[in-house]
């Protein structure tokens, strides 16, 4: 499961991070795996989502989010 | 004899995270006394603050926000190159800002630095919202760990400022340990010795950075690239394992050094999202604010402006007079005054826009914008955030233009200059109420203005050509960089007014001094074309309304003043170049005289409406529109004896000034953002072209 199917108001846990060129820069902003993730909001028509990453909020569209790979608590 | 000189200014880089306040300490420390610089090759800004403490100066560099030291945009190599000292000189020291609310993630950029072997000093800011939050930090075992001097700050409300000024002037930087892991050695200890590095980690960094630096030395690059091929370095990977080692150890360090607590956003935060990231009220909210802000503008920005074009028409006026007639007043007064005037009449608009961009943009506001629009704008090659700059554009092109910077996808940034002259900007409206006044009945069709139409259909086919030539720009340029959205919203704050206020003073600063050259140059020549005509025809013009205007009376002397105005500009070399491109305009519907309009409106779009006045010898009176459209109006065609301003001819013209460039403005303005003469020169080209397209279609489906 990734973080692009995430529903709200569960919160997971990131098991890692799809190897890309973005992976350097998910993880220098935070996004590493054993933090938790939770989905805040989507914009309307697919348009990016707003992910809760242990207290920062970081928007991503879900073509990134597709890269996040998140596990049940 | 050796000579142990010490640096008069110490050299300071400041660096941090986007959003942790690190042009907060920067303004605080050096105010006003800010330079804007180059980095040779680079679009981005060299910032420069200097201060003085006791009797030791310093000169703060501040690098832009970053999140690591690797190569991803211009920011990083422009980092990369100012702490390693690669083709410029090293500063002395670096000054980290830390977020105390996420050290974690700062201490990734933080401890790279450190390894970099530079002097250096952490600046914990934000630590207000730390203590909100209840987190704790000690720092004295933080420093411990690190062996770097930490201070606490809050620089929003300007405390803990003064430990950072004690420590910058007892010079407490320090080196601290080094702290990340790396394999590699061999590889990275031949680089090291090859280019004189202090530590493996600078090698390391070169290693990566080299091949992303577009002014790096080609033989180096080689050089580096084969080593790394021969050592089977893979950069991406070693970059991940290296951030994965860093964060395993400053997590390592932050357990027995911080006490955390919660570390969520509060409720208030929430509810203001749940607002203004709403489907369909964050976009209502949005559009309001937007408004507002224009309504601002168009309210605010009146006033100043014309105030300045008197004071400047008032000092060309004295210059005439005062100075002895000849050709040097005449460029003075004319030439020079008019065309500084004519920079300086942009800076209320700017200085404007800027102060609530920057306001929105200090609260926190446009990261939500950004995560609202992404969606809209992608279909068109664009980003989310090409909509400031392009929703700027309605204003004015200018600072639409010089809010691209923060676009960090090249390509897209790119777009987003090229299309957005074609947003309707406030300087065409001039030209459309004049010609909807000459053209458009002023009458209603089902309970809707007319006229109102018109000028809505002309704003909407503005949008209408941004959008379409993004889209058709998106298929020609290729990048091989990606587009992505992945960015932080960071919690709402009340915007700080000094940020604002400097804002607005940079931005015009950086408008006037580096496009104003240009702009002035342009205004030059176009006066120059203007005012002068080939071998003796403007003195024998000269001399011939001498000696009418001694013969007629005094109410006559308006008219034939203005009827020489008229035929000095036809005998001018503009006149000449009016007069010679008439057959290419001819199948717009245009004749000779608009011809020369279309020349000395280049200057900008609003110059149209006071050359038609001086060209059908309206007289001086330009400012009574009522006056200009009757007398424009009654024009007719030499040969034909067919009224010039048709229907068709006056749509023809206004598709033609709502797609051409007609701004010499903008073109100085994007070559400053693009630093290359290539782009704005093709865009101008580009848009001539379509605006030439356009225009006959108009006017051949109108006549």
């Amino acid at each position: 499961m990734t973080a692009a199917g995430l529903d709200k108001e569960h919160t997971y846990e990131i098991a890692g991070i799809t190897t890309s060129p973005l992976m350097v820069r998910m993880m220098e902003m935070g996004v590493m795996p054993g933090k938790t993730i939770s989905l805040l909001r989507k914009a309307p028509f697919k348009g990016p989502m707003a992910f809760l990453i242990q207290g920062n909020v970081l928007a991503l569209r879900i073509e990134e989010a597709d890269l996040i790979q998140i596990k049940e608590v | 004899m050796e000579v142990t000189e010490k640096k008069a200014v110490k050299s300071i880089a400041i660096i941090g995270n986007p959003n942790v306040g690190k042009s907060s300490i920067f303004n605080q420390l050096t105010g006003l006394n800010q330079k804007i610089g180059n980095y040779p090759g680079m679009t981005v800004d060299k910032m420069l603050g200097y201060f003085s403490l006791g009797n030791k100066h310093f000169e703060l560099i501040d690098l832009p926000g970053t999140y690591s030291l690797y190569p991803k945009s211009e920011d990083e190599i422009i980092a990369h190159k100012v702490l390693n000292g690669i083709g410029m000189e090293k500063p002395d020291a670096a000054l980290v800002v830390l977020d105390a609310c996420n050290l974690e993630r700062s201490l990734l950029l933080g401890t790279q630095v450190m390894d970099l072997g530079i002097p250096l000093a952490f600046v914990v800011n934000m630590k207000d919202l730390a203590e909100k939050r209840g987190l704790s930090i000690q720092t004295y075992a933080l420093y411990q760990e690190l062996g770097v001097p930490l201070v606490m700050t809050d620089a929003r409300n300007n405390e803990g400022m003064e430990a950072v000024r004690d420590l910058l002037s007892n010079d407490d930087f320090s080196i601290g340990k080094p702290f990340g892991e790396l394999d590699f050695a061999d590889l990275l200890e031949e680089v090291r010795l090859k280019y004189g590095f202090r530590t493996h980690y600078q090698a390391f960094q070169e290693l990566i950075f080299a091949a992303y630096d577009p002014l790096a030395d080609p033989d180096k690059k080689d050089w580096l690239a084969e080593k790394a091929g021969a050592y089977q370095f893979d950069s991406e990977a070693e970059q991940a394992r290296e951030t994965s080692r860093r964060y395993a150890k400053i997590k390592d360090i932050l357990r027995s050094t911080q006490s955390s607590a919660s570390g969520e956003p509060k409720k208030l935060h929430a509810r203001l999202d749940r607002l203004f990231m709403h489907p369909v009220w964050g976009y209502v909210t949005f559009l309001a604010i937007m408004l507002l802000i224009f309504q601002a503008i168009f309210a605010w920005a009146e006033g100043p402006m014309n105030l300045i074009d008197g004071a400047f028409a008032a000092m060309s006026g004295w210059v005439a007079e005062t100075l002895p007639p000849g050709v040097l007043t005449d460029l003075l007064s004319e030439g020079i005054i008019t065309g500084i005037g004519g920079v300086v009449i942009f800076i209320p608009q700017i200085a404007l826009l800027f102060g609530f961009l920057a306001f929105l943009e200090d609260t926190g506001y446009f990261s939500r914008v950004v995560f609202l629009m992404d969606r809209i704008m992608r279909p068109f090659g664009l980003h989310g955030k090409s909509i400031v700059p392009l929703i700027s554009g309605m204003a004015c092109a200018i600072p639409g233009i010089m809010a691209t910077r923060n676009i960090s996808n090249t390509r897209e940034r790119l777009i987003t200059i090229l299309v957005t002259p074609w947003m309707s900007c406030s300087a065409r409206l001039p030209v459309y109420i004049i010609l909807i006044g000459l053209t458009v009945p002023d009458e209603t069709w089902i309970g809707v203005n007319l006229q109102a139409l018109a000028l809505l259909a002309m704003y909407l086919i503005g949008t209408l050509f941004t959008l379409l030539g993004a889209f058709a720009l998106k298929f020609v340029l290729k990048s091989r960089e990606r587009s992505f959205l992945l960015t932080e919203l960071p919690i709402y704050r009340m915007p700080r007014w000094q940020t604002v206020l400097l804002t607005m003073f940079n931005k015009s600063k950086i408008f006037v001094l580096e496009a104003g050259k240009v702009i002035l140059a342009i205004s030059i020549v176009l006066w120059v074309l203007a005012s002068y005509g080939p071998s003796g025809e403007m003195e024998n013009l000269e001399a011939e309304k001498a000696t009418a205007l001694e013969s007629v009376s005094e109410d006559q002397k308006h008219e034939l003043a203005a009827e020489y105005a008229s035929r000095e500009l036809e005998a001018s070399y503009i006149g000449i170049l009016g007069k010679a491109i008439e057959p290419a305009i001819r199948p717009l519907g245009y004749d000779w005289k608009i011809g020369i309009a279309l020349l000395t409106s280049f200057a900008a779009r609003e110059v149209f409406v006071a050359t038609v006045a001086t060209i059908y010898s309206v007289g001086e009176d330009v400012e009574d529109e009522l006056t200009i459209r009757e007398k424009l109006d009654k024009q007719v065609h030499a040969d034909t004896g067919e009224k010039v301003f048709t229907r068709a001819t006056g749509f023809s013209l206004m598709v033609f000034y709502a797609l051409a460039m007609q701004c010499m403005s903008t073109v100085a303005v994007v070559y400053r953002e693009t630093k290359t003469w290539k782009w704005p020169v093709l865009q101008t080209i580009g848009m001539t072209i379509v605006a030439y397209l356009g225009a006959l279609i108009t006017y051949q489906i109108w006549s």
